[in-house]
């Protein structure tokens, strides 16, 4: 008995070490956003010293050409239409393709899974130009709709996957019953899928917020820089402080990882989606 | 009351968008890339314009890079996203050519430094000079100077033994620091190196793609900056600010940086600068401005563009430190103590263009790149001079 | 079981995503395609000829002179490197702290790297590396190593970001795996200790194949993930230095918005998109298995 509850503690212990080292970055980057550049000059490990602020916070918020907090109203402002609108559209396409047959429908399907292996690089250049010829080079728009169109393809497989799960009996009996296939949606099959639809919801929320490449391509106009876009100008172009730029990656990170702390469980569970079905 | 409501909702809104097209019309659009405490050296310019015309100046900053993918389009539409943009490189000029206006009305050539304007096209003056900075050579702090007995080296060999020395000094990390911001101001220190010890020819031949970075002339030039790279000279490159400060602290004694160090230093009396033996030239950076041919409100946009080449923009400039007129009627009073020293500097020597600036294009990034390569192993340098031939347009 | 679609059905349910999908992801695929074919206005295999013999792509003079290798080397060893190491430490850490007090927290801890953006995956690389401030340096002192900034020499850099990298999505395998381990009996594990069966045989005969489904999806996600790095390196190193840490998706995105050569960008990125596609069939055919 006592054997087996101190190879416990020790097995925990080194459990909870190896948390700690990995959580060692993540400390080094608070540290220099808290502390005054003269004390991280030679290692941030250094406890000597120890006069914390936050000014970095304030500088990196309302930074005088790249400020954070614009940044991250302007992310808000793509992030929340581009994942209201797919997960919309892409729960009833997976529902369309669970439910009904339709000519090449097969074919269309097998199309789309390609589509998620798909670099972005691969749609790019043409983007560019389509986006151009709209107009919406440098408009919120243009990169709602193609972060929207992005995001079809892998939510409408994962919400296809979870309406095959579901069964089609309560549904049919509702037909019999004399309702329409779009009533049957909204009132029987939405609701059920709500906890697919918030795991999908999350999922692209984060990767749209963590979007970087798309918006380098769309987006220039300082003002309208998204809060991804503002991280690497402030480092190297204009005046550089490992504070600010710490301080600034912290702030940047605090919406996904709320996201990821309040809706943990529907993340997760759309993770595993991917391996479980 | 629904009509009424409806009627004042219209006539609201054709309100706000008259008095959005025709109220703020006499508003002019100016977009430079400077940003922080280099738009605070710039602000007034603006501003001085204002009182003196009453006419506004909205002030955006774009990156250059930024602006060579968009003023394509918007040129292609006969657009234009300011009346007065800051843009970098002949090259694009030249390029674009069609799509800017003429200044030649309102600059004229007899005002400036010699090799500041830029050459005409087809003979349209397409951009107008404004202040600009100088990369005269290494500064230094005259304090730690006086205090170690080190003095300014006249020759290359009095330059070795005042480096073999300053690596002596306890508390040095390394004689001469290397700033990186993404690159530069290693390409700075490069140029100097070449127009030092090559000529001010040639810089321009470089540019001018006459002669090839492989070629022995400047393959020599070259194997004097790796040979003080070899010996540990040069620190390894780091971020260009945060070294300043370790400079400042006395970890490094050298820093090779443009004039605007000036405005960055705690104490910019105790600074003092000189530039490699035999320097004749020196790389004078003056900003360059156009004027797309669709802009709303050419006539005072010409204005301003007067303003801004000629002798009352250019003085506030000079008088905020840091920036170095190319309009000869700037007098050398206006210049605040250290920046007079350096516009001292100017005189005698060539003025030359910025070359990766000048380029431009896919060479400027990889020139870059290829330096901070050589700085950490100087023995690639055949290598990286083949790469730099690759790149050249 | 299935119905028959009606038109209206198809305009609901399928048509706007359809819509949509091809004009913005599917028309410019097939734009990408053909613009890699277009060389100075003829249909020609140039592009392709030249990114395959330029040096960006394959150098091999690396071998001798030291880093770059080329962009199609550099990733070939970023998956080299980091594929096995994610998924015998993400088994690893799965089973480690399947029982463990608190475990559900520290799993939370592992999997922050893969939670926030990948630009601040790059400054935090950047930063671990630095010479005066990064941690990985200060812990090499210990082994006596001379403190350097990895992501300023060609030697390091690549294997900075990799390394880097590793940290950062050990996260994702690691929980796969961990859901994976909940799916297996219990009983199978009893059965087995009945039998005596060691600790070590029972992890080899019934946990590693059991979980083979899982290991597809984590290798597939894996993979295409090493293919499309982009942030991390836009920001840590830019590609240098000397091109020494230039990966794939970088190098599309230098050809096609900084040297404005459309042909030879889109040779990049259908590369890339082929060998995406390639990799992810053995997944696709096991999504396919279980319908």
């Amino acid at each position: 008995m006592k054997i087996k509850t101190y190879k416990k503690i020790i097995h925990d212990s080194l459990a909870w070490i190896i948390a700690f080292i990995w959580i060692i970055p993540f400390l080094g980057l608070l540290m220099a956003a808290i502390r005054p550049m003269d004390e991280l000059l030679h290692g941030w490990w250094n406890l000597e010293t120890l006069n914390l602020t936050f000014k970095n916070f304030i500088g990196a918020w309302n930074h005088s050409n790249v400020p954070l907090g614009q940044g991250t109203v302007n992310s808000l402002l793509i992030a929340v239409p581009a994942t209201v609108i797919p997960v919309l559209i892409a729960t009833m396409t997976g529902y369309g393709f669970s439910r009904y047959r339709f000519p090449a429908k097969r074919s269309i399907y097998i199309l789309i899974i390609l589509m998620l292996a798909l670099p972005q690089q691969m749609i790019a250049v043409p983007i560019f130009g389509i986006m151009n010829k709209l107009g919406l080079i440098n408009n919120y728009f243009g990169l709602i709709i193609v972060h929207t169109a992005w995001g079809l393809p892998w939510i409408t497989f994962f919400m296809r996957n979870f309406f095959t799960t579901l069964p089609v009996e309560v549904e049919e009996a509702a037909r019999i019953d004399g309702a329409s296939d779009v009533r049957i949606f909204f009132n029987i099959a939405l609701p059920i899928a709500t906890p697919a639809i918030v795991s999908a919801a999350s999922l692209q929320f984060t990767m749209v917020w963590s979007d970087f490449f798309l918006a380098l391509i769309l987006m220039y106009s300082p003002e309208k820089l998204l809060a991804t876009q503002r991280i690497p100008l402030m480092r190297g172009v204009y005046f550089v402080d490992w504070g600010l730029l710490a301080a600034a990656s912290i702030l940047l990170m605090l919406v996904p990882i709320l996201v990821y702390t309040f809706l943990q469980k529907y993340y997760v569970k759309g993770m595993i989606g991917w391996s479980s079905k | 009351m629904f009509k009424k409501f409806t009627l004042i909702l219209v006539l609201s809104v054709l309100l706000i968008s008259l008095v959005s097209v025709f109220g703020f019309a006499e508003k002019l659009t100016l977009i430079g890339p400077w940003a922080g405490a280099e738009q605070a050296g710039f602000m007034p310019v603006l501003e001085a314009f204002t009182e003196k015309t009453g006419i506004d100046v909205e002030y955006k900053v774009y990156r250059f890079e930024d602006l060579v993918t968009m003023l394509p389009a918007q040129f292609a539409a006969k657009k234009t996203p300011g009346d007065v943009i800051f843009m970098s490189g002949t090259e694009w000029m030249v390029k674009n050519a069609k799509h800017l206006a003429d200044l030649s009305d309102v600059i004229n050539e007899g005002d400036f430094v010699p090799g500041t304007l830029v050459s005409k096209v087809d003979g349209k003056l397409l951009a107008g000079t404004f202040t600009g900075k100088i990369k005269p050579g290494f500064w230094y702090s005259k304090s730690f100077f006086s205090k170690n007995g080190l003095t300014v080296p006249q020759t290359w060999d009095e330059l070795v033994t005042l480096l073999q020395k300053i690596k002596m000094i306890p508390g040095i990390e390394a004689p001469i620091a290397s700033g990186d911001g993404t690159g530069w101001p290693l390409s700075d220190v490069t140029e100097h190196f070449l127009v030092s010890f090559g000529g001010p020819d040639l810089q321009k031949d470089l540019i001018a793609g006459n002669i090839k970075w492989e070629s022995n002339i400047v393959k020599g030039v070259f194997e004097k900056l790796v040979f003080l790279l070899k010996s540990g000279y040069f620190s390894e490159p780091a971020e260009w600010t945060t070294i300043l400060k370790q400079w400042e602290k006395g970890e490094y004694a050298l820093y090779f940086m443009g004039s605007w160090i000036t405005g960055m230093v705690g104490n910019p009396d105790d600074l003092g600068v000189f530039s490699l033996p035999g320097c004749e030239g020196m790389v004078f950076g003056p900003d360059y401005f156009n004027v797309p041919i669709y802009s709303k409100n050419i006539e005072d946009t010409k204005k301003l563009a007067a303003f801004l080449s000629g002798k009352e923009g250019q003085t506030v400039s000079a008088s905020l430190g840091g920036h170095i007129a190319t309009n000869l009627g700037v007098p050398v009073e206006v210049y605040p103590t250290v920046d007079r020293g350096v516009a001292e500097l100017l005189k005698g020597v060539q003025s030359l263009p910025d070359l990766d600036d000048t380029v431009g294009g896919e060479f400027q990034p990889a020139f870059w790149d290829q330096l901070k390569l050589l700085w950490v192993k100087p023995n690639r340098l055949d290598d990286v001079l083949k790469v730099l031939d690759e790149k050249m347009p | 079981m299935h119905r028959k679609a009606t038109f209206t059905h198809l305009a609901i349910f399928i048509l706007p995503a359809l819509l949509l999908i091809c004009v913005f992801v599917f028309y410019p695929c097939l734009r990408t395609i053909s613009l890699s074919f277009f060389s100075e206005g003829k249909f020609s295999l140039h592009n392709y000829y030249e990114v395959l013999k330029s040096r960006d792509t394959i150098n091999l003079e690396g071998f001798s002179k030291g880093f770059p290798l080329g962009t199609l080397l550099h990733n070939l060893l970023w998956i080299t490197i980091h594929l096995p190491l994610t998924i015998f430490l993400g088994l690893f850490l799965a089973v480690y702290l399947k029982n463990v007090k608190g475990g559900s927290i520290i799993k939370s801890i592992i999997f922050l790297g893969m939670v926030m953006p990948m630009i601040t995956g790059g400054v935090l690389i950047r930063f671990i590396f630095d010479k005066n401030i990064g941690i990985v340096n200060e812990f090499l002192k210990l082994f006596g190593f001379i403190p350097k900034t990895w992501t300023a020499y060609p030697e390091t850099a690549l294997f900075s970001l990799i390394f880097g990298s590793v940290w950062l999505w050990a996260g994702f395998s690691m929980i796969l795996y961990s859901a994976g381990l909940e799916t297996i009996p219990k009983d199978l594990y009893e059965a087995a200790q009945i039998d005596g069966a060691s600790s070590m045989k029972m992890f080899f005969k019934i946990t590693i194949p059991l979980l083979k489904p899982i290991t597809i999806v984590v290798v597939t996600m894996t993979l295409l993930w090493e293919l499309k790095i982009f942030d991390i390196v836009y920001v840590a190193t830019m590609g240098g230095p000397g091109s020494a840490s230039n990966v794939l998706a970088l190098q599309m995105y230098t050809y096609a918005f900084k040297a404005l050569n459309f042909g030879k960008s889109s040779v990049v990125a259908v590369f890339l998109a082929v060998i995406a596609l390639a990799v992810s069939i053995p997944m696709a055919r096991s999504a396919g298995e279980r319908r």
